[in-house]
């Protein structure tokens, strides 16, 4: 009576939530989940609040609010000189997370295949397997690099896993851990491969504003030839702090929005009323807004891949997202990454998510989060100072 | 280019209600369509979600939902229903009741398994079935006593049935399910070792001193049923998508672990307000109760004195109103899909056509009934009772 549906057996709790128990349970710094400890822009939350008096607080209409989704298209035509039909193209679905399975249940059938990088949002092979579909890992790898390993994937590795069993491939720039931010060379390979193989895109952009170093985020559903066959899916809570919100959104062509939209429908129906309208107005703030966010992260970041790199970790500078992954080999500690993110959450007082929950085979990498105020992250180096005597 | 949308969606086409709600957008129609109120729920709850957006309570939420609304949620099924539940283990926070259900067939159902359906259905129920690759078995309930025959539910359950799909009080009949009929259900279960969800996100509204039953409290079948309900209904804040399952925790892990991948989490401060909300005092459930049986009558009436015959419901906020006693050319061997329309577009009132919550091979069980939703303020139903009194001189 109790066993449970086949394509959930193999899903344990999400290292996520088995991290931030632990995190809690030993008073340490959590850096491990992906949610700041601040909140975004008070323009945002007056919107909500006032949404909420004017009585707001009825089902909004199943593909999002109409203010909600005429602000992402503006958002998209302001930022990347996109056209987009926010009537027909704009899905608003509660948290990119459920936009993610939306299309992949509105677009892949069982048994297709679908490629991923690895390593990849957890949720992306679970969601991959939940639809029946064949995942095809393609590795992003380190460079070699002592001080500054970035990760790349071997374009011609990419092309070999392209064939005509292949209905969609999942890209995310800025990515997530890595904090890669593909180049336009990069998306270029990965846009002729879909055309030549007359493949979908799913592109997770959610971490589109948080680039650093001058970076460039380049939307892949712009790249000639891709406007027709790619999903573009991005979010409130990473661009505007309010991870807790859960308000995301799909942009895709007619066709393919309305096959995200069937699946939606009876997923959650629609996303929070009020909130939509905190974000429509968040989607609208000047431009001052989006430099700040870019110059808070960048000392943020700054200040924690300082704080890894003397206490004896090898961090690459990331170009994007909000996350350090750390070589801890040079530490010498062998036990394998989960062992370690134990460890240091435990003895060391720092919460990290182990690299293989998602990429089984990088085994001493652990990622840190530094979406965190900088008081946190003080708090943080002052523990992690202690590694390079233990 | 490859097909654009995959098999399991191909027959899934937008849905009788938002092409309803645009008619009667279009016409100016009174919209007693969608079952959504047109005012909101109460102050102290309004209160707690903007007191949570400005304390900050706006990051990720625990995936499993945060741990005060967990408890109100189990103190809730105690105090109303006797039941023992831990917030722990047994109950998991979602993005509505809508998500509810989808997760737990996610996590249920496997390709090829048999889900019996009780028709009418509401109409996310088929299609949650189909996208976990599952087979619907359905069995009708009939006019005019909208129940259905054991002798029929019972030969719909056979070794492949994995789980049952009840709802009560039932969308759109009214019908709250009696002790005989659940007894009828449970032993079925029972017999074949059946899951049962049920759909009771309208306990809190049933009329004339009838008591709502919580299948889950039936002998044996705490073990084996996924319980759903949420804040929308029994709180009229439908659009703050909050909604729970309640299940044994074998059945609960299934439950999560789709929901961790389906929305992960669900909106942080509308939880807080649902906790505040499932604790308000007795004289909130009972003044909501009385309030929405007041609705009731009065649209009922309303709908009698147009010559339409009613069966009065024991629950939910939806009437079903017989409209075979109109004489009007328009009407003239009208189905209720034509019915609607023509109500909307002519009279200035929109309904929904019941056989939009039926499968194709029952569509004609309801042809000649319209659903009416009555989870509307006083004037809006006012309006439309002047409207459906020009029905009256078209009556046989």
């Amino acid at each position: 009576m109790s066993r449970f549906a086949q394509r959930v057996t193999g899903f344990g709790p999400t290292i996520f939530s088995e991290m931030s128990r632990l995190a809690a349970e030993h008073h340490a710094v959590n850096l491990s989940q992906g949610f700041p400890d601040f909140d975004g822009p008070e323009p945002a939350k007056a919107a909500a609040i006032a949404a909420i008096q004017a009585g707001h607080n009825q089902y909004a209409q199943g593909i999002g609010h109409p203010g909600l989704r005429q602000a992402i298209a503006a958002h998209a035509a302001r930022f990347y000189g996109q056209a987009v039909d926010p009537k027909t193209e704009v899905t608003v679905t509660a948290g990119a997370t459920e936009a993610l399975l939306a299309a992949l249940l509105g677009l892949v059938d069982p048994g297709d295949e679908v490629i991923v990088f690895e390593p990849y949002f957890d949720c992306y092979v679970p969601d991959i397997l939940m639809v029946g579909a064949v995942p095809r890992l393609v590795a992003l790898r380190p460079t070699a690099d002592p001080l500054n390993p970035l990760w790349t994937f071997d374009p011609a590795e990419l092309a070999a896993a392209f064939n005509a069993r292949t209905r969609l491939i999942l890209v995310n720039t800025p990515h997530n851990p890595t904090g890669k931010v593909f180049t336009a060379e990069e998306l270029g390979q990965i846009a002729a491969l879909c055309q030549r193989w007359d493949v979908l895109a799913l592109s997770d952009e959610v971490y589109e504003h948080l680039v650093y170093d001058g970076a460039r985020h380049v939307r892949l559903a712009t790249l000639p030839g891709m406007a027709a066959r790619t999903i573009t899916v991005s979010s409130h809570g990473k661009t505007f702090n309010f991870t807790g919100w859960k308000v995301g959104w799909s942009i895709a062509p007619a066709d393919l929005s309305a096959a995200v939209r069937r699946a939606h429908q009876y997923i959650t129906f629609c996303a929070p009323a009020p909130l939509q309208a905190g974000a429509a107005v968040s989607l609208s703030l000047e431009a001052a807004y989006f430099q700040a966010l870019q110059a808070e992260y960048s000392r943020r970041r700054a200040f924690l891949l300082e704080t890894l790199r003397a206490a004896g970790l090898r961090v690459g500078a990331p170009q994007g997202a909000y996350y350090l992954m750390a070589d801890f080999a040079p530490l010498g500690f062998t036990g394998g990454d989960v062992a370690f993110c134990r460890w240091l959450t435990l003895e060391i007082g720092v919460a990290a998510i182990p690299a293989s929950a998602m990429s089984p085979s990088a085994t001493h990498w652990a990622r840190f989060a530094f979406c965190k105020r900088l008081e946190t992250l003080t708090a943080a180096a002052e523990r992690l100072r202690r590694l390079r005597s233990a | 280019m490859p097909p654009r949308l995959a098999r399991r969606v191909a027959g899934f086409g937008t849905t009788i209600f938002s092409e309803m709600s645009r008619l009667a957008a279009e016409h100016h129609a009174v919209n007693l369509g969608q079952g959504f109120p047109d005012f909101d729920g109460p102050e102290p709850v309004k209160a707690a979600a903007i007191a949570a957006i400005e304390a900050g309570q706006n990051q990720y939420a625990l995936s499993m939902g945060q741990p005060a609304l967990r408890q109100a949620i189990a103190a809730h099924a105690a105090r109303f229903y006797g039941q023992s539940v831990d917030p722990e283990t047994e109950i998991t926070v979602t993005s509505g009741a809508t998500e509810t259900l989808f997760a737990a067939i996610q996590g249920l159902v496997d390709p090829g398994d048999e889900v019996i359906i009780l028709e009418p259905f509401y109409d996310a129920y088929v299609p949650d079935v189909l996208m976990a690759g599952g087979v619907p078995r359905l069995v009708p309930c009939r006019p005019p006593a909208w129940t259905f025959d054991p002798a029929e539910l019972a030969a719909a359950f056979n070794a492949r049935t994995r789980l049952i799909l009840v709802n009560t009080p039932h969308n759109p009949t009214g019908r709250v399910l009696d002790a005989a009929e659940l007894g009828v259900i449970a032993a079925l279960c029972q017999q074949w070792d059946v899951v049962a969800v049920s759909d009771e996100v309208y306990e809190h509204l049933v009329y004339d001193g009838v008591r709502h039953v919580r299948l889950a409290t039936l002998p044996g079948m705490a073990a084996r049923t996924v319980t759903v309900s949420s804040l929308g209904k029994t709180f009229s804040f439908t659009g703050w998508k909050i909604g729970w399952g309640l299940a044994p925790p074998a059945l609960t892990s299934a439950l999560r672990r789709a929901h961790q991948w389906i929305t992960f989490a669900t909106s942080t401060p509308m939880q807080a307000a649902a906790a505040v909300a499932l604790g308000l005092d007795d004289e909130f459930y009972r003044s909501f109760a009385d309030e929405f049986q007041a609705r009731r009558d009065f649209l009922v009436q309303a709908l009698r004195d147009a010559g339409l015959r009613v069966s009065v419901p024991q629950g939910t906020y939806f009437v079903l109103a017989d409209f075979s006693e109109l004489d009007h050319p328009a009407l003239r061997g009208a189905d209720d899909t034509t019915f609607c329309r023509w109500l909307t577009t002519d009279v200035g009132v929109a309904a929904i056509p019941p056989s939009a919550f039926f499968s194709e091979a029952h569509r004609g069980i309801p042809r000649q009934w319209a659903r009416f939703a009555f989870c509307k303020r006083q004037a809006t139903l006012e309006r439309a009772a002047e409207r459906l009194r020009h029905l009256h001189q078209h009556r046989r």
